[in-house]
């Protein structure tokens, strides 16, 4: 009761078949083409032309021309007519008799055998089996045999084909193929006549009402069942879709797909095959007859006919969706995909997909608006230009004619319910960033990411920075007002940076860390920007923004210079490398950061450079220093300045050693660091001095032997260690004597040669300890050093042993190549040109073949090395 | 119903027979649309057709009523399986199963399966009131389950009485069908058929007792039906058409599932 699915349009009215006769009524209708042809209760054959005319409005009419009417003779009723186009006659059934009359003259046919007597009903085959196109299958019940007949009907005879005989009297049949489809009295059933195969459907009661067998396709029938259902059924007995519910006195069916349209006595009622629901109703008083004619559907009462015309399906499917009925919308249009090109199909459905997600989208049902927006594949613009201000200004979309929706923008569609407004933002976001992943935006992508950064900035969503960080569309010009309002300054800079315009974003982030414009987005917003300029590419950006970042914060700004990657040649023509005296220069008023920057060029990166350590060991002294003069209770700071300077001191040696030098002798504190620097100075002397004598440091004076020698080979370490032993024994050393000092020296002496035993050259070491020692206090030492010779001796011997055998090896290898004596007579050929020899001068080849000296020089020409080297270089490619 | 279901062509059907408002609706509705709501009387017959892996399920919903019980053979021809079922709460509605509705499966397949269901649990079983989805919660539990509610039926005109006394069950209303009295009928059913029951499925297996009013065991009646008719639409499709394209689909099916009726 939902679709206006069709129209009844009046095709003949009384006044053109009975005039003003009143007990004349229409007893059959056949139409062929534009042929109509009626037939009355007098036994009249009326002819028309019928012609179909689209009138202003858009709607179908029909203009009627009579043509011809024949009277038959009798006094009965013309029963039935079909018309056998292929052959221009048409099929009477009138007085139980079947005959044949002209198309066009209705003149009945000369040779009066064509005649069947004894018929109670017929019906053609419109699917035969024989395809003799010059011929007309038809079944016939006969009226008074327990038996359906098969016919074949030509210009001029009929022939019997088949008599198959059924348990009970039929009294409605139907044909397709070899299958009758019957209506006995008491049920339906489906003869094979071919076979003889029966096949039972379902009882009914023929008393009780009139049945109908009523083919409507390929091997499958529509049966008036118990209950006033319309049952289908096709040739197998079975039923392939679900019956529809009719009334109980339905009189005719047909199929008009996808509806079943039935008659009733006050009614036209339409279901839907789809869905089996009842989907329009008409009403018609005194319908008689409905019969459906190549797809043309019509009725007739007793004394008009009429033409039942389907609407168009884009108008069925409009009206629906007018109505909101989505589901049977695109019901109805999925149902239409096998009659309607494949081509306009996909349009028509496309776009009802479309409005059908508008739909949804205005009720809110968003999971089902995003469905049919995917499937539609709709234009997702029409969707953004809902919403206010979110495409770009710049966008050259406009909305598509005729609109998919009624609504104006949103606030239309949400009546002012801001609840709903940001139900359908929210909806919008997870569109928008599901179609950004798929080829949906392909030719939009401007306005979609545009679109989703105003919602995203609009509505605080996280993902604004995700969508800026990764490759976007965003128009610049359109977002930054926007990014504005919402205070998204940080967003906004990440825009400028993405769209190239640097110098912008960080003067924006400034800004906003400077306070003068409020944005938490970050709160290590600083960190960022030093972080940014680190990376970035433009030198004159990172110049003019360095002075205020390290104004900030010297330790976090050097990172614009330390966390710099240096590229592998430090050439001036890589723009963005900066060149490390620049920021040395640059730093000076910086202490700290140029402290820390030199520590990145030295430490980290390895420069070798004499300028950077100089001044790095430069600044570290000064920090001891200062550390030294201030008061005490900072001595964990003094540890820490030392320790780094050492550490310099020892590793590099690039840097100033006199400067250093002359900057530390004055402080006595720092003898360690003096030792040191008189290291690198290879006075190891006094190196040695400071540390036995000022410093009474004994491991420290044996690390330096370790460090001192380090670079260099175990002879040096071993005159290293001697002069270490030997400072300890100078007994007349200037130092010495100070106090108890004495035997704490003899102590470290016999310690290091007890331990470091092995580094020593025993012999020296016997003749510099004193006299007086024990042969017990050195007894560790004296085992190791014998223990050493002894197997040094041992070694050389075993080597010399070997080295000997491989020398007898080798002469004996000798005397073996070179064979017995060179035997030469007259007799004998050259092994080259195969001449004998004439004289007794030859040259051996390898092998000892003797040859001619000359056949040799010649061989040695050919096999000349150039030659060989060409070949060899030939093989090897 | 998916739109797209009407335009596929059904694998193999399903027939769910029975007295009227014994549930046959509700269930195929509790199984389709996960919902129990008041349905109203059949007309005719309905039908679902259910994506089941690779294949189209049809399953046949009939309509109860005398009226239309004519239609009924028809519904089963070429079945491959029939749902026979019946109201626990009504000893006359097993009884309908084989008086009536049994006759109607002769055109079923060969090899149909049968299930004997029977629904409205809920009204009986404590366990069938427990629910696992929600909707079924949020209804009276006391209510009864049936597609046009009516007051309890009354043992009319009961040729054999039930054989489980009323009283052994504490909870229950007034159960009048025994689990051991539908598996009785299924014994039957088989005799009929002329098979074997040691060559069937047992009874355990294919006797169920089902709420579609709170989704008890429903899922798994139809399910295990699925599973079960597997091998026929094989063999349909072997059979169907002599074409020499190899079908790879075949070696998987068959072994995984349970061998059908003889």
């Amino acid at each position: 009761m939902s679709v206006k699915a069709f129209e009844l349009v009046p095709a003949v009215d009384r006044e053109q078949l009975m005039g003003d006769k009143a007990r004349i009524s229409i007893e059959c209708i056949e139409c062929c083409g534009k042929h109509l042809y009626v037939g009355t209760n007098d036994c009249f054959i009326h002819h028309f032309l019928l012609e179909e005319h689209t009138t202003t409005k858009g709607t179908l009419s029909y203009s009627v021309q009579k043509l011809l009417v024949m009277y038959l003779g009798q006094k009965k009723p013309v029963e039935a007519l079909k018309a056998a186009s292929a052959l221009e006659r048409l099929i009477v059934l009138c007085d139980a008799t079947l005959s044949m009359v002209d198309m066009v003259t209705l003149e009945a046919v000369p040779s009066g055998g064509a005649k069947v007597k004894g018929v109670a009903a017929f019906c053609v085959n419109e699917n035969p089996v024989i395809g003799d196109p010059f011929c007309v299958e038809i079944g016939v019940i006969s009226a008074r045999k327990r038996a359906v007949q098969v016919y074949m009907v030509y210009e001029d005879r009929v022939q019997l084909v088949k008599e198959v005989n059924t348990p009970q009297q039929p009294c409605a049949v139907s044909l397709d193929g070899y299958f009758l489809c019957l209506a006995l009295s008491s049920q339906y059933m489906i003869l094979n006549y071919s076979t003889g195969a029966a096949q039972d459907l379902f009882p009914y009661d023929s008393e009780e009402r009139k049945p109908i067998v009523k083919r409507i396709g390929r091997e499958e029938f529509l049966l008036a069942a118990p209950g006033g259902l319309g049952m289908f059924a096709n040739a197998e007995g079975m039923s392939q879709r679900a019956p529809v519910n009719w009334s109980e006195s339905v009189i005719g069916a047909a199929v008009c797909f996808p509806y079943v349209v039935a008659l009733d006595e006050g009614f036209i009622t339409i279901h839907s095959m789809l869905d089996q629901q009842l989907k329009q109703t008409l009403s018609f008083r005194d319908g008689h007859i409905l019969q459906d004619f190549e797809g043309k559907v019509v009725l007739a009462s007793t004394k008009a006919v009429y033409v039942l015309v389907p609407l168009p399906l884009e108008r069925q499917v409009q009206d629906l969706l007018a109505g909101h009925r989505v589901e049977e919308a695109l019901t109805l249009t999925e149902g239409a995909r096998r009659n309607i090109p494949k081509d306009r199909f996909q349009v028509l459905y496309k776009r009802i997909l479309q409005q059908a997600g508008f739909i949804q989208f205005g009720q809110l049902q968003f999971l089902e608006a995003e469905e049919h927006f995917r499937k539609g594949q709709l234009d997702v613009r029409e969707l953004i230009s809902l919403y206010p201000l979110l495409l770009p200004s710049s966008s050259s979309f406009t909305r598509c004619h005729p609109p998919l929706h009624q609504f104006a923008d949103l606030n239309h569609l949400a009546q002012g319910d801001q609840e709903k407004v940001q139900r359908c933002k929210r909806f919008l976001i997870s569109y928008l960033g599901e179609v950004r992943s798929t080829e949906g935006a392909n030719g939009c992508r401007e306005d979609v990411d545009t679109a989703l950064l105003k919602l995203y900035a609009e509505q605080d969503h996280e993902s604004l920075l995700d969508l800026l960080a990764s490759p976007n569309a965003c128009l610049l010009a359109d977002s930054a007002p926007w990014l504005e309002k919402h205070h998204k300054y940080f967003a906004l800079g990440l825009l400028y940076h993405y769209n190239g315009q640097d110098a912008a974003a960080v003067q924006l982030w400034v800004r906003v860390v400077n306070g003068e414009l409020q944005d938490s987005t970050r709160t290590d917003l600083y960190e960022y920007i030093v972080d940014f300029l680190s990376f970035c590419s433009n030198l004159d950006l990172v110049w003019k923004y360095a002075d205020w970042a390290l104004q900030r914060d010297q330790t976090i700004g050097v990172q614009i210079f330390t966390k710099r990657p240096v590229g592998k040649n430090q050439s001036k023509d890589q723009p963005c490398q900066v060149n490390p005296d620049d920021v040395v220069t640059y730093l000076g008023k910086h202490s700290q950061a140029l402290l820390l920057y030199l520590e990145h060029l030295v430490l980290e990166k390895q420069i070798q450079r004499e300028q950077f350590h100089t001044q790095l060991a430069l600044l570290y002294t000064d920090r001891v220093l200062s550390a030294l003069n201030q008061s005490p209770g900072l001595e964990a700071q003094l540890v820490v300045a030392r320790d780094k300077l050492q550490f310099l001191l020892r590793e590099s040696s690039l840097y100033r050693v006199h400067l250093l030098l002359g900057k530390i002798q004055p402080c006595d504190q720092l003898l360690l660091e003096q030792a040191t620097l008189h290291g690198k100075l290879e006075e190891h002397d006094k190196a040695l001095h400071i540390l036995v004598y000022q410093l009474k440091n004994f491991p420290a004076a044996e690390d330096y032997c370790v460090w001192g020698s380090a670079s260099q080979g175990p002879a040096y370490r071993q005159h290293l260690y001697h002069l270490l032993l030997g400072v300890y024994l100078d007994l007349d050393a200037p130092g010495r004597g100070a106090g108890a000092g004495g035997g704490e020296l003899e102590v470290a002496a016999v310690d290091l040669l007890n331990r470091h035993g092995e580094l020593f050259d025993a012999v020296r070491v016997l003749d510099l300890i004193p006299e007086g020692w024990s042969l017990e206090l050195l007894r560790p030492f004296l085992v190791r050093a014998l223990r050493g010779t002894m197997h040094a001796r041992r070694t050389s011997q075993v080597s010399l042993g070997l080295a000997r055998s491989e020398n007898l090896q080798l002469q004996h290898d000798r005397l073996k190549q070179r064979g017995g004596p060179v035997l030469l007579s007259d007799k004998k050929g050259c092994h080259l040109c195969h001449n004998t020899f004439t004289g007794p001068d030859c040259v051996c080849l390898p092998g000892g073949r003797p040859v001619h000296t000359h056949c040799a020089a010649e061989r040695v020409v050919r096999d000349s090395p150039a030659k060989r080297r060409l070949a060899n270089a030939s093989n090897h490619t | 119903m998916p739109e797209l279901s009407k335009m596929r062509k059904p694998d193999v059907k399903i027939v769910i027979l029975g007295d009227m408002n014994v549930g046959k609706t509700s269930l195929l509705h509790r199984y389709t649309e996960r919902k129990f709501k008041d349905t109203v009387s059949t007309v005719g017959g309905a039908f679902f057709l259910k994506q089941w892996g690779p294949y189209n399920i049809s399953i046949w919903d009939t309509a109860g009523r005398e009226q239309f019980h004519g239609l009924g053979s028809m519904y089963c021809r070429g079945a491959a399986a029939v749902i026979l079922t019946y109201d626990v709460t009504s000893w006359q509605s097993l009884a309908e199963l084989e008086e009536r509705f049994l006759s109607l499966t002769d055109t079923a397949n060969h090899d149909c399966i049968y299930a004997v269901v029977g629904n409205k649990a809920d009204l009986t079983e404590p366990q069938a009131r427990l629910v696992t989805e929600r909707d079924g919660l949020t209804e009276d539990p006391g209510v009864g389950g049936g597609e046009l509610t009516g007051e309890p039926r009354v043992p009319s005109a009961c040729p054999t009485p039930p054989a489980s006394p009323v009283s052994l069950s504490r909870v229950s209303v007034n159960k009048q069908v025994s689990r051991e009295d539908a598996a009785a009928l299924y014994g039957r059913i088989l005799r009929y058929k002329g098979l074997e029951e040691s060559d069937c499925l047992p009874a355990d297996k294919m006797c169920f007792e089902t709420s579609a009013k709170t989704g008890y065991n429903v899922d798994a009646l139809f399910e295990t039906l699925f599973d079960m008719v597997l091998p026929s639409i094989l063999r349909k499709r072997t059979e169907g058409e002599g074409s020499p394209t190899v079908d790879l689909e075949d070696c998987r099916g068959p072994g995984k599932r349970a061998r059908a009726c003889c």
